[in-house]
């Protein structure tokens, strides 16, 4: 492969590794995961679910009395590197209509961290906000 | 008044609170940010710039070779803290090269920049998408 269709050092495979030709190996991601705050206000549980090839998350946001059901969309699974067909990171993206939510996170020691982008679409003068959550299984 | 709409707890403002409005001040993120690690194999440097007009640029540099690889400059999507704030924490912004796409999830941690590179390839290579971190500093 030409060195300039690199954008950077880490996008080569290292010597005498095959490419593996995409994630095969989801299950540092699949479960239900739980916010380790109780009190959040944020996404309460995370369902991933699926095979490589049809990966989803299914969120709930903290609301009263119940939490709000969110329902499923697609996810993208992310390895560590370009040689490694292990999942461990993902990202999806929520269109509620008045805010879409993009959901960026990646698991460390057991631990799933979860970056969410939110931008308001409602005109309601809300500042778009970032959040980072942690969640166990 | 109208009553907003929500998906969770977060999405309204604390009681009392006026909200600042959508712009957002980028200042604290605009800067030549360089990746704390000089042996680092993915991206060497960020140039973040203010628009003017609420927004941000950014112009990345992968790393790893005898020059730094320019990446080309983008728009960046500033977030603040919480729904009525206007200081800018956080941003994100997405490299397309044809053959792969970039979506660069970024935030302060103090005065670290974390920048968190989440990279899916469209070329054949079999390669995987991958994640990668990286921390930056002003100097």
């Amino acid at each position: 492969m030409d060195t300039a269709t690199w954008m950077r050092a880490e996008e080569r495979l290292a010597e005498g590794v095959v490419a593996p030709g995409g994630i095969a190996d989801l299950s540092a991601l699949l479960g239900t995961w739980f916010n380790t705050d109780k009190n959040t206000g944020g996404v309460v549980t995370m369902a991933l679910a699926g095979t490589p090839e049809d990966f989803t998350v299914h969120a709930f946001g903290a609301a009263s009395p119940e939490p709000q059901d969110w329902g499923t969309v697609p996810a993208v699974s992310y390895a560590a590197n370009v040689g490694s067909a292990a999942g461990m990171a993902f990202s999806a993206t929520y269109d509620f209509g008045f805010v879409e939510t993009f959901l960026a996170a990646y698991t460390k020691s057991g631990i799933l961290v979860l970056d969410t982008f939110n931008v308001f679409k409602d005109g309601s003068g809300r500042s778009n906000y970032f959040s980072r959550e942690f969640f166990h299984r | 008044m109208e009553t907003l709409r929500f998906a969770r707890a977060r999405d309204l403002p604390p009681e009392g609170e006026p909200l600042e409005g959508p712009a957002l001040d980028p200042s604290s993120l605009v800067g030549t940010w360089v990746n704390f690690d000089a042996a680092s194999r993915g991206i060497a440097r960020l140039v973040i710039k203010d628009d003017g007009a609420g927004g941000m640029t950014v112009r990345t540099f992968g790393a790893g070779f005898d020059e730094p690889r320019d990446w080309g400059e983008v728009p960046g999507h500033p977030f603040s803290d919480g729904v009525a704030l206007s200081p800018a924490v956080a941003f994100t912004a997405l490299h397309h090269f044809g053959s792969r796409t970039v979506t660069l999830a970024c935030y302060l941690n103090k005065c670290l920049l974390v920048v968190d590179a989440y990279t899916r390839f469209q070329d054949g290579s079999g390669r995987s998408g991958y994640f990668a971190r990286d921390h930056f500093y002003i100097p």
